[in-house]
């Protein structure tokens, strides 16, 4: 316990001691300026926007498209690998195909699809979904390919059909990489929302940051960023906290 | 090999002469005990060891054989009493003290090869590049890695990887050698071969040398004197001198009445110790 | 090459063969307006005609050029900051958990702070590119050299080696795995940086043509710019897939 207690004010001796000498050097300066803004203000800038709802709803529209477009991508994606993982002949004729897609970079769909469906949720979800496609397919190939194939030999010798072989045999076993897969998506999905909000997209917190620097507000700006680091800290801790409430065993592996 | 042996034989027996007359040994451990706050590891252990001497330390497990061992190293530090070695206090590692730890997977640098691995001591001692490979080549000939310098610890056997360590180890030219249960994890054959190379290397450098195990045999074997440890605190029990001729032979000594009275009185030590 | 090796290239043009006879049936059935959706044809002649004489060939050099510098700066700093903080347990236990705090912020949250610095200038695309790059270099640097093997510590302090030696010959090597994985990521967000800073900047470069492709409707110029931006990914992953198997041999022994 006093262990736990020593460590974490270590923890937070680094950051403690930056917002303070910020502060002080804001107040000896009498801070005035486009880009920066001093603890206090941001803080008060925080309040506000989070007073006048502005803050909300951009963090609902971003959460939103982020949510929807992670389902739709691992869903998608994974749909894809486990058909992949089983299927030989497919994974071989698809390989190549993949390999040669994989590495487009996310953004650059930005101007495709927004020339097809316009701004908004849509534009946003269907990116996020396509960037999060590829890394879905390759983590659930390469679980269904760690199956132990002696269960598969099981599931041979039981004669299983191939919906009952794919439900009790091959999504249990791939369950917990599946989790896996999913919470790195949820981190990305919503670094390509805010990628997107800032570079196109008239709607959410990449916006409403992109908007207070151009009205030259930097505490609203700060408060906006240091906001959308903590939803991204609290979404990673969220899915910790389930993965090893479901998934001990897979969790335990993982920091090792 | 049977002139050989008998010109080892013959140098052994000079320093063995030459320890009657020093007074001075190469360590003392003098009076040292070792505690984790309230737990007492080591309780006053005192040893001389003299140059040239093989010293085997037994005892079961929790005795603090290996922590002794890490004291000698530098790695640890007593909490009282020191450990001298050649008449100064030991305050950290040393150059001339190496180490052959049980666990060669994870002493041995995965990214270099053999050859790379030696080197290491080596470059540690600030030996020019332009003598090492020279060295080098001979270490690993001396040890029977000759052909393999260039295989990386991964393609190598347990028993390679553990001479692999003692190549390094003597790549730090030492005056004492220390090991650690070095042959714990390796096969039977493999053992008795290692253990022949490692008498035949402690005979010809003239090392002084502590190996711990947790093998009777291999004590009696490799000693001129067995430390028998017991535990809570560690201490030791027992000091047994072993008089066996030498060079010694896996059958021949194996079978001497000496050895075999030896490891019944030392049986019997470790087996009360248990109980 | 083996037999199993061949069959999979065999099938894998086969496969890609297909891939653009469905895009080719897609576009001529006009299932989608040609105007949004161009067809491999079309995409091919934008391509050539774009690099041959036209602005693409410029465009990928500065957009290559861009992604490259800042990776390398990210590297720079990344690793030797990394080797620094991770050489030290006292800088470790006060310094690593403000990074991983850090850690989950979207690097393209950096923009707009970079503007309020920069302005919408090369430098500010350049700096985004660095600092969204550099995390992953860092906290693998710091995370090989704390998961050195504790034996080689004390292997080190046996053989008497110095500060500098433990870095150079044993944390740096024994971190070498992570750093490189996370030299690939990061080349990888470099490229995206790039990409996204050149279309809010509008700055010369691969982002900015296929921003303007875009808005004026020329989708085959928009195709071609995807598929060089897409080959560009897949050259840099590529090499440094090569750079890490030739560096990481020894790990290879192993299996």
């Amino acid at each position: 316990m006093k262990a736990v207690l020593r460590n974490s004010w270590r923890a937070a001796l680094l950051p403690v001691a930056v917002i303070l000498v910020a502060q002080i050097a804001a107040t000896v300066t009498q801070l005035e300026s486009d880009s920066l803004a001093s603890p206090l203000a941001i803080v008060s800038a925080f309040f506000s926007i989070l007073a006048d709802g502005s803050l909300m709803r951009a963090t609902q529209d971003t959460l939103m498209a982020a949510f929807c477009g992670c389902v739709l991508g691992v869903c998608a994606g994974s749909l894809l690998g486990v058909v992949l993982g089983l299927f030989r002949l497919a994974d071989d004729l698809l390989d190549l195909t993949i390999e040669l897609l994989r590495p487009v970079p996310v953004v650059a769909l930005i101007p495709v699809v927004m020339m097809l469906l316009g701004f908004g949720a849509r534009m946003e979800i269907v990116i996020i979904a396509l960037g999060l496609l590829w890394p879905s397919v390759v983590l659930a190939r390469a679980a269904v390919k760690d199956v132990e194939p002696r269960l598969m030999e099981v599931s041979a010798v039981l004669q299983l059909r191939f919906s009952a072989r794919l439900t009790k045999i091959v999504l249990p076993a791939i369950l917990p990489q599946l989790f896996m897969s999913l919470k790195l998506a949820a981190g990305y999905a919503l670094v390509v929302a805010v990628t997107v909000e800032i570079t196109a997209n008239p709607f959410g917190l990449g916006y409403g940051i992109m908007m207070a620097q151009q009205a030259l507000r930097p505490a609203e700006m700060f408060a906006y960023l240091i906001w959308i680091g903590a939803i991204g800290w609290l979404v990673s801790l969220m899915l910790d906290a389930v993965q090893r409430r479901f998934f001990p065993a897979f969790s335990r592996g993982e920091t090792r | 090999m049977a002139m050989t042996q008998a010109i080892l034989q013959a140098g052994r027996n000079e320093m063995a002469g030459s320890v009657l007359r020093a007074d001075e040994p190469r360590i003392r451990i003098r009076d040292v005990t070792l505690s984790y706050g309230a737990l007492q590891i080591i309780g006053g252990i005192s040893i001389d060891i003299a140059p040239g001497e093989s010293i085997c330390v037994i005892g079961p497990s929790g005795c603090g054989k290996t922590t002794l061992l890490r004291m000698l190293a530098g790695l640890a530090r007593p909490t009282s009493g020191a450990v001298e070695l050649d008449g100064s206090v030991l305050g950290g590692p040393d150059r001339s003290v190496a180490i052959v730890f049980q666990d060669y997977g994870k002493a041995l640098l995965p990214w270099r090869t053999a050859a790379g691995n030696v080197s290491l001591a080596l470059e540690a001692r600030g030996c020019p590049a332009k003598e090492r490979p020279a060295i080098i080549r001979e270490l690993l000939e001396k040890i029977g890695l000759g052909r393999h310098a260039d295989k990386y610890p991964s393609e190598m056997s347990g028993g390679m990887q553990q001479r692999l360590q003692i190549a390094r180890c003597l790549a730090q030219e030492p005056k004492v050698l220390l090991m650690d249960e070095p042959f714990g994890a390796l096969d039977a054959m493999t053992r008795q071969a290692l253990q022949d190379e490692v008498l035949s290397l402690v005979a010809t450098t003239g090392a002084t040398m502590v190996f711990v195990t947790h093998d009777l045999e291999e004590a009696i074997y490799l000693g001129d004197r067995i430390v028998c440890l017991q535990p809570n605190p560690g201490r030791v029990g027992r000091m047994v001198d072993v008089r066996l001729a030498r060079p010694r032979d896996q059958l021949v000594t194996r079978e001497d009445p000496e050895f075999l009275r030896l490891r019944r009185e030392l049986y019997d030590l470790i087996k009360d110790d248990h109980q | 090459m083996s037999h199993l090796s061949m069959r999979k290239l065999v099938l894998g043009i086969l496969g890609l063969a297909a891939f653009i006879l469905v895009w080719k049936a897609v576009t001529d059935a006009k299932l989608v307006s040609p105007i949004f959706f161009p067809s491999p044809e079309r995409t091919w002649a934008a391509l050539v005609k774009g690099l041959a004489g036209g602005p693409l060939l410029a465009q990928t050099v500065e957009t290559i050029q861009r992604m490259l510098l800042g990776w390398l700066l990210a590297s720079l700093v990344g690793i030797m900051l990394g080797a620094l903080i991770g050489i030290s347990r006292r800088a470790r236990v006060f310094i690593a958990p403000t990074l991983e705090l850090l850690r989950p912020l979207p690097a393209s949250a950096m923009i707009p702070i970079a503007i309020a610095f920069l302005g919408f200038s090369d430098q500010m695309v350049l700096v985004v590119i660095a600092f969204g790059a550099l995390w992953p270099m860092l906290l693998a640097t710091i995370h090989g050299f704390s998961a050195m093997e504790p034996r080689l510590y004390e292997v080190s302090a046996v053989l008497g080696l110095n500060r500098l030696q433990v870095i150079w010959k044993l944390a740096l090597p024994s971190a070498l795995p992570m750093i490189l994985a996370s030299l690939r990521l990061g080349l990888t967000i470099s490229l995206i940086l790039a990409v996204v800073g050149e279309m809010l900047a509008s700055r010369e470069g691969l982002g900015q043509s296929i921003l303007l492709a875009s808005r004026s409707f020329r989708s085959a110029d928009l195709f071609a710019g995807i598929v060089i931006l897409g080959a560009i990914g897949l050259v840099g992953s590529r090499l440094l897939s090569m750079a890490e198997r030739r560096l990481l041999r020894w790990q290879a022994a192993a299996r």
